[in-house]
C-alpha cells in the first residue's frame, strides 16, 4: 500500500464549506433510495399485481359499474396501504438503524449537517414513494383500461339484436365514465401527499426513539389517531363554540401534533365518481408542504444536539 | 512541524458528563482534559476500555457535546461542521452500508465531502488500490471479510484527502499482515505530513508509529509526552552485538562486574517478535524486522 501525494483538491475543502449542500442532500437522498431498492422493497409489486388481478377474477357476477368501483377500491386501498407502509417503515427502519450500528458516525464525521442528513433521509423516501406509486398507478392504470374495453366487449354481446351506433357510443361512454379517467391521478397524488405526511411524522418520532420498533409503533399510532383528529376537535371544540384563545390554542396543538390525515381521504370520492375541485388538490399540497416544513424542523431541534 | 501552522487538534479542558437515568449523580467520562497535536505528527491516544478515549474522540468529532471545555480541529471549533472538512475518521469496528459495493461506498463519502465526479471517479480508483481491495470494487460490503471492511473505512476515511486522520482501533480483528499494512499506511500519512490520532489497544503498534502518546485513565490524561522519553527507562544501557564470540562476552562481563555501582542485569540473544516471524512464514511483506530483546 502506498499512500499517493495527499495535495489537497481544489485547495482546502473546508474553505469551501457551504452550509446548506443540495448535492449533500441528494447523495443521501439516493443513498436512502438504493438502500432501499436492494432491500427488494418492489416485490410488493407483486402482492400489487395479485391483488388487482384478484379484485378482476372475483367480481366478474356484478355489475360492471360494481366491478369497476371495487377494483378501483382495492387498487386504491392497496395503494394507501404500501405507500403508508414505505413511508413509516421506512423511515422508521433506516434512521435508528444508522444509528445502531453507528453508520451515522462516518457520515456526520463528514462536513454533513445534521439537518441535511435528515432532510437527505426524509427526501429519499418520499422519491421510493413516488416511484413505487407511479409503478402501481400504470398498472393499475393498464388493468383499468382492458377491463372496460373487456366490459365493453361484453355488454355489447349481450344486448339483444344489432345495437346501433348510438347504443354503443352510450353504453361506451357510460362504462368509460367509470373506468380510466385524469380524475384518478388526483387520487394518487393525494395518496402520495398522505404519505408524505406519514414519513415526516415517522422521521420525528425517529429523532427521539431509542428502536425501530418504538418508531413504527408510535407512528403509526399518530397516524391512526390522524384520521380521527377532526372528528374528536369537532366533537370538542364545535365550530361556532371556538371562541377562546385557550381552546384555539389547544385546537392548533392538537392540530400539529396530530395532522388531519383524513382531508387527504378524496379516493372514495373519486371512485364514487365525484370530482375533486383542483383547489382542494392545492390546498392538501399546502398542507404537506406545512407539515413537512413544521416536522423537519422539529426533528432537525430535537437531532441538532443528539448525542451520538 | 511548522510553527506558521496552528495546532492540528487542541483540547483544552475537556469535561463530558452523562447523565445516570433516575439518578442525580453524573458518569464523568472525561475529566478535565487538555491535549495538543501539532500537524504533521502520530498521537497515540491509549488507555484502558472505559477510560475516555471514544468520548474524546467523539468530542473532537462532534459527535457529542462537551460538558466543559473546548476542542478545536485546526483552529476551528469542533462545533463547527466546517471543521470536519479536513477530518477523515476511522471508527471502531466500522458499519457502513452493506448493500453498496465497495466503489459505491467510496463514491458516496466521496460526494458528502463535496467533490467532483470526475475527482470522485478518480479517488475511487485510487483508493482501492491503496487498500489493495481493486478486486472487490463490485462487490457488495455484505460480503467483506472484517479486514476488509477496516480496509475501506480506512479508504473512506481518506476519500476527502484529510489533514487530520482520526483511527480508532485501526487493526481490531485483522490478521497480523492486514495489521502491518495499516501500520504501514499510518507511516505513509505520516510520511506525506499528514496528522494522525491513533486509539489502540495494541500498545506495541502505539509505539511503532506513534511520535508522542497520551494515556488515559478514568477521564484523566495522566501521562503525556514523547515516545522516546516516555519508555526510555534512564538508568539502563542497551547493547545489542552481533557476531560477538563468548571470549568477547566473557571479557566485557569482566569489565562490567569490575565498576563498582554497575550491575548487568540481563544477557543473552534478542527475540523477534510472533508478528515478524509469522510474517516471515507466511510471506507478508515487513518493512521492519525490527528485533527485540
Amino acid at each position: 500500500m502506498t499512500v499517493e501525494n495527499n495535495e489537497p483538491i481544489d485547495n482546502e475543502l473546508n474553505s469551501k464549506f457551504k452550509l446548506f449542500s443540495p448535492s449533500r442532500v441528494m447523495a443521501i437522498a439516493m443513498n436512502t433510495f438504493t438502500q432501499l431498492v436492494r432491500m427488494k422493497v418492489f416485490y410488493f409489486l407483486l402482492i400489487f399485481s395479485v391483488l388487482i388481478i384478484g379484485a378482476n377474477v372475483l367480481f366478474l357476477n356484478f355489475t360492471f359499474e360494481q366491478e369497476l368501483k371495487i377494483l378501483q377500491d382495492v387498487s386504491f386501498g392497496a395503494m394507501t396501504l404500501f405507500a403508508s407502509i414505505f413511508s413509516i417503515v421506512g423511515t422508521a427502519l433506516l434512521i435508528p438503524k444508522d444509528i445502531e450500528d453507528r453508520t451515522l458516525y462516518s457520515i456526520l464525521t463528514k462536513p454533513v449537517p445534521r439537518f441535511e442528513y435528515l432532510i437527505g433521509k426524509l427526501l429519499g423516501i418520499l422519491f421510493l414513494v413516488a416511484v413505487s406509486l407511479v409503478l402501481m398507478s400504470i398498472l393499475f392504470f393498464a388493468v383499468l383500461f382492458f377491463r372496460q374495453h373487456g366490459i365493453l366487449a361484453e355488454e355489447i354481446n349481450q344486448m339483444r339484436g344489432q345495437p346501433t351506433a348510438e347504443q354503443i357510443s352510450s353504453l361506451k361512454e357510460n362504462i368509460f365514465a367509470q373506468g380510466l379517467r385524469l380524475e384518478l391521478i388526483n387520487g394518487v397524488v393525494a395518496v402520495f401527499l398522505k404519505a408524505a405526511v406519514a414519513a415526516a411524522i415517522a422521521l420525528v418520532v425517529s429523532t427521539f426513539a431509542s428502536s425501530t420498533l418504538f418508531t413504527i409503533i408510535v407512528s403509526l399510532v399518530i397516524y391512526f389517531i390522524g384520521h380521527a383528529q377532526s372528528m374528536a376537535l369537532d366533537y370538542y371544540f364545535p365550530e361556532g363554540d371556538m371562541h377562546g384563545a385557550f381552546q384555539r390554542f389547544i385546537a392548533g396543538i392538537v392540530a400539529i401534533i396530530f395532522p388531519n390525515l383524513q382531508i387527504f381521504n378524496v379516493v372514495d370520492g373519486i371512485v364514487s365518481g365525484q370530482s375533486v375541485p383542483m383547489s382542494l388538490m392545492f390546498r392538501l399540497t399546502g398542507l404537506t408542504g406545512f407539515y413537512l416544513f413544521i416536522y423537519s424542523f422539529v426533528s432537525w431541534v430535537l437531532f441538532a444536539k443528539k448525542e451520538l | 512541524m511548522s510553527e506558521d501552522l496552528p495546532t492540528a487538534v487542541q483540547i483544552k479542558n475537556l469535561t463530558k458528563t452523562f447523565p445516570v437515568p433516575f439518578k442525580k449523580e453524573k458518569v464523568v467520562a472525561v475529566d478535565n482534559l487538555s491535549l495538543s497535536v501539532m500537524p504533521g505528527e502520530v498521537y497515540g491516544l491509549i488507555g484502558p476500555n472505559g477510560s475516555g478515549k471514544s468520548t474524546t474522540m467523539k468530542v473532537l468529532l462532534g459527535l457529542i457535546s462537551a460538558t466543559s471545555g473546548s476542542s478545536s480541529v485546526f483552529g476551528m471549533s469542533s462545533t463547527e461542521t466546517a471543521s470536519r472538512g479536513s477530518v477523515g475518521f476511522l471508527p471502531e469496528n466500522p458499519y457502513f452500508y452493506k448493500y453498496l459495493t465497495g466503489a459505491e461506498t467510496i463514491a458516496f463519502y466521496g460526494k458528502l465531502c463535496g467533490l467532483k465526479r470526475k475527482v470522485i471517479k478518480e479517488r475511487t480508483s485510487e483508493l482501492l488500490n491503496l487498500v489493495e481491495l481493486e478486486g472487490a470494487r463490485d462487490r457488495r460490503l455484505a460480503g467483506y471479510s472484517k479486514g476488509m471492511l477496516q480496509r475501506i473505512g480506512l479508504a473512506q476515511a481518506l476519500v476527502g484527502r484529510p489533514k487530520l486522520v482520526v483511527l480508532d482501533e485501526p487493526t481490531a480483528g485483522v490478521d497480523p499482515a492486514g495489521s502491518r499494512k495499516i501500520r504501514d499506511l499510518i507511516m505513509q500519512l505520516k510520511d506525506q505530513g499528514i496528522t494522525v490520532i491513533l486509539s489502540s489497544h495494541l500498545l506495541e503498534q502505539v509505539q511503532e508509529v506513534c511520535d508522542r502518546v497520551g494515556i488515559i485513565f478514568e477521564g484523566k490524561l495522566v501521562r503525556e509526552g514523547s515516545l522516546k522519553t516516555l519508555i526510555e527507562i534512564e538508568d539502563q544501557t542497551e547493547i545489542v552485538l552481533e557476531n560477538a564470540g563468548s571470549d568477547l562476552l566473557k571479557k566485557i562481563t569482566d569489565l562490567i562486574n569490575q565498576e563498582n555501582g554497575v550491575n548487568l542485569i540481563r544477557s543473552g540473544r534478542p527475540r523477534t517478535t510472533l508478528e515478524t516471524l509469522f510474517l516471515k512464514e507466511t510471506g507478508g511483506e515487513s518493512k521492519d524486522v525490527r528485533n527485540e530483546s
